[in-house]
């Protein structure tokens, strides 16, 4: 009896460990608002089209993430990625996008964690729902 | 050898000219939700449509109250007396500079023809128009006030265009018709200042 | 201890119960499944995890059996007939039978194989792909609705929740085998909706989720296209009550009979005695940026490359020819088709003969109204048209075998008469071993995507020759219908008049002149 229970212990903490960690990696729900209605956006307006997150793999995103570079690439100052999840960069944009606007609050860093979330969920080689194509 | 008398007093000027704006416009917008041409769009030209009939029709309640009350109504009064001659004149004398058969005075300002569009106008195209423009106004009502057994909406439709056809084609005689004067723009002048030249050894009709 | 236990599950049970019902719940529950001891073991299989699901939602599986969404068939009470996904045929990929394990990646079961699934398994529900909020449920595609030996069971069990966007539309967004194929209102670009593409699920703004309209009664959802409403004519109602039979996802429950409270847009309430809402504030399908499919030809199917493989050609990210399937075109930000719909569909199945319209095609199935039934109004459609295959012998309608790997799969073999063959074998139906292409049609009502109101369709786009509206007969339609004589001998008159006044103008200034002159 007393085994079983050490046995639970270990289990529900193993388990809280599992979901904390979970929690870590950030809400990719949150994320894909941010994605496709901050940067595809912007992306679709200003850079010529939409952008997919299925277009990288997960190790080419976390490569993405890691330089830390956003471009444009011809632009004296490249910006840092984590530049457009920024709350200055919100502000900047507020008044003409919605998402921005309510997602103003959400600290840098959480939101960046969402966004990756995203990403990593439906890159390249995530594993996707079946479709018959 | 002539003299001046006042034939439109200030408020039938008032309503004769804002008359002939909303006419103007009813026409106008009305043609276009007819579908005979595409100027401000249909929703803009329903709701100035329906904006402009309630305005005439506030202004017809005013100009039927001053007939009524100062007796004028009676210069619509039909004749047929001399409506040959005004023919006549029409047709021939006009190009030969005959004397117009008719003399306008304080008491008889229209001629004999003119008695006789008006009074068309009044029996038969005011009340057709009118009487589906209504019904197309109040067409969401038709259910709930049981006129939906006895109203079919394209029938109203075509009575209301009949009945804007039939006031096109008064407004360009009435138009040219202001021409026909001692000089072209005599009626015209009366319309605007009241006062219309009179030849006093004309002919009282 | 327990006792405790149990009654924390017997609170969460009626919460859980209560917000799936009312769907206006806050967004945290007062139940965590993390705790729950029946979750925290390693599940191997979808149908270990209903079992401890309906440990304590004990009335849950029985529910959902009683469902279109578990039986894939429905008998509609107006034609008597018997329709539903299991039953009828469309012209994109056909019809499931002869393939469910394949097609029942879509189907909220587990292990609907062939003909002798077990429909009164409780453990066969699948719980998860409606409940899950992790978007780490993935169902296989070719292991009849079983979820992907990858997804860690325990971990989506220990995370169900409401039913969101991402949960209906795992499968409605993906009708016809991909995004946005089928309906031409609903794609995953409806996931994550800006206000412009839906003003009611808009992610960053009322933000509703499928079931916020489409509320369910024990795990019915109202709102199916089997048997639509065409013409509510009740008021305000708080829609999917107990006592509530109506299948009523629909716009009135919210906005009422007078939705349009502006003194100079009120003309418009009455418009809806004959036109659907959607009509006017659905102006255009497929508007999120995701094509839909318009027209499918599979008499072109069976182009392979040199090494064998089936033939694709991709333009635009869209699939436009692909050897196993035939040609196919897409629309995109496209104006929907108008119809008189009652409400009331009548399909063309399987067990009886086509029949060819006047339009050339067979209707696979067909929107019924008219202008004078007292219950049709004009509704918006999206016309999928397409080739199928079909028995000009029997004259019937057929089921093809595509999926799987088996000699008869046609996917794999690219031969029809064995593929026939093997379906009708399969539906228990007769075949005279000829196959030949018929072109069929048919109608999907536009209901999703509503724009804001300043989206909405403007006046002139029907009010006007060659409008939206310009094939729908029994309505006169200010600004499209004019009588031709009339306008022919009014514009006559008026004609007449003008040329006869300037005449006589002409005639006096003449005549001035030539007075002048002598």
């Amino acid at each position: 009896m007393k085994h079983n229970i050490s046995f639970f212990t270990v289990f529900i903490i193993a388990l809280l460990g599992f979901s904390s960690l979970a929690e870590a990696k950030g809400n990719w729900k949150k994320g894909r608002i941010y994605y496709r209605m901050v940067c595809t956006e912007c992306h679709i307006e200003q850079a010529g089209g939409a952008i997919s997150p299925a277009e990288k793999t997960k190790a080419e995103w976390r490569d993405y993430f890691e330089r830390n570079l956003h471009g444009p690439q011809d632009a004296s100052a490249k910006y840092a990625a984590s530049y457009f999840v920024s709350r200055e960069y919100r502000e900047s944009i507020k008044d003409t996008n919605r998402a921005a606007k309510k997602m103003l609050k959400i600290p840098e860093d959480k939101l960046l964690e969402d966004v990756k979330a995203f990403v990593d969920h439906t890159a390249k080689d995530s594993d996707q729902p079946s479709r018959c194509e | 050898m002539t003299e001046k008398v006042m034939i439109f007093k200030r408020f039938e000027r008032f309503w004769h000219w804002t008359q002939a704006t909303l006419v103007i416009m009813l026409l106008f917008s009305g043609f276009e939700i007819h579908g005979s041409y595409k100027v401000m769009g249909f929703e803009e030209a329903v709701m100035l449509h329906r904006t402009v009939a309630w305005s005439l029709v506030t202004l017809w309640v005013f100009a039927i109250f001053w007939h009524l009350t100062t007796g004028e109504w009676k210069q619509y009064i039909p004749t047929l007396k001399k409506v040959d001659a005004m023919i006549k004149y029409y047709l021939l004398g006009i190009f030969i500079r005959a004397p117009h058969p008719f003399r306008q005075t304080m008491l008889k300002k229209h001629n004999p023809l003119q008695r006789l569009a008006y009074l068309f106008q009044w029996v038969v195209i005011s009340p057709v128009i009118w009487a589906t423009g209504w019904a197309y106004l109040f067409y969401d009502k038709w259910e709930v006030w049981g006129l939906d057994k006895y109203l079919v909406l394209e029938d109203v439709a075509f009575f209301h265009v009949v009945g804007a056809f039939m006031m096109l084609t008064f407004l360009i005689a009435h138009l040219y018709l202001i021409t026909t004067g001692k000089t072209v723009w005599a009626h015209m002048k009366a319309m605007i200042t009241g006062w219309e030249e009179i030849d006093p050894d004309a002919e009282e009709s | 201890m327990k006792k405790l236990s149990k009654v924390v599950f017997h609170v969460g049970r009626v919460f859980i119960l209560f917000t799936l019902v009312t769907g206006h719940a806050s967004a945290t529950s007062t139940a965590d499944h993390t705790k729950f001891k029946e979750l925290q073991v390693l599940f191997e299989s979808g149908p270990e995890v209903t079992s401890a699901c309906i440990k304590c939602h004990t009335e849950a599986a029985q529910q959902i059996h009683k469902t279109k969404h578990w039986t894939w068939e429905f008998l509609n009470p107006d034609n008597k007939q018997r329709v539903g996904k299991k039953n009828i045929v469309n012209n994109f990929c056909i019809t499931p039978k002869s393939n469910f394990e394949h097609c029942t990646a879509c189907h909220i079961g587990y292990g609907w194989r062939d003909n002798n699934f077990d429909f009164t398994s409780e453990e066969n529900v699948d719980c998860l792909v409606c409940h899950d909020t992790t978007g780490a449920y993935l169902k296989s595609g070719d292991n009849a609705g079983h979820p992907k030996e990858s997804v860690d069971l325990s971990y989506v069990a220990q995370n169900v929740g409401k039913t969101s966007r991402d949960t209906c539309g795992v499968c409605h967004f993906f009708g016809g085998g991909g995004n946005g194929v089928k309906h031409g209102d609903m794609d995953d670009s409806l996931a994550v909706p800006d206000r412009e593409l839906d003003v009611h699920m808009d992610a960053v703004g009322a933000d509703f989720t499928c079931s916020t309209c489409h509320m369910s009664i024990d795990h019915d959802v109202a709102g199916s296209r089997y048997a639509p409403e065409a013409k509510h004519t009740d008021d305000y109602h708080v829609h999917r009550r107990a006592s509530d039979e109506e299948n009523n996802a629909h716009c009135r429950a919210c906005h009422g009979n007078k939705p349009h409270k502006k003194e100079d847009k009120s003309r418009l309430n009455h418009h809806a005695l004959k036109i659907a809402c959607q009509t006017c504030h659905i102006s255009r399908m497929a508007r999120g940026g995701v094509a839909t499919r318009m027209t499918w030809d599979w008499s072109t199917a069976g182009k392979l490359d040199e090494s064998g493989k089936p033939e694709q050609i991709m333009i635009d990210g869209n699939l436009v020819y692909d050897g196993r399937r035939g040609n196919i075109t897409y629309g995109e930000d496209i104006e929907p088709e108008y119809i008189w719909f009652n409400g009331t569909v009548r399909y063309q199945l399987l067990n009886e003969k086509v029949v060819l319209n006047e339009d050339g095609y067979v209707h696979v199935n067909d929107f019924e109204g008219s202008p004078d039934d007292g219950k049709s109004r004009i509704w918006p459609v999206k016309v999928f048209r397409g080739v199928q295959p079909y028995d000009p012998e029997m004259n019937r309608l057929v089921v093809p075998h595509t999926t799987g790997s088996d000699e008869a799969s046609y996917w794999k073999h690219f031969d029809w008469v064995k593929a026939v063959q093997a379906g009708m074998d399969s539906a228990g139906l007769p075949f005279s071993g000829t196959v030949d292409f018929i072109k069929t049609q048919m109608s999907w009502p536009i209901n999703h995507m509503v724009a804001p109101a300043k989206d909405a369709v403007a006046c002139d786009e029907c009010h006007s020759k060659n409008g939206r509206l310009k094939d729908i007969d029994g309505i006169y339609i200010p600004g499209r219908d004019a009588s031709e004589k009339l306008n022919f001998y009014g514009w006559l008159i008026a004609l007449l008049t003008l040329v006869g006044v300037v005449l006589h103008g002409f005639g006096r200034i003449f005549s001035h002149f030539w007075r002048r002159r002598t």
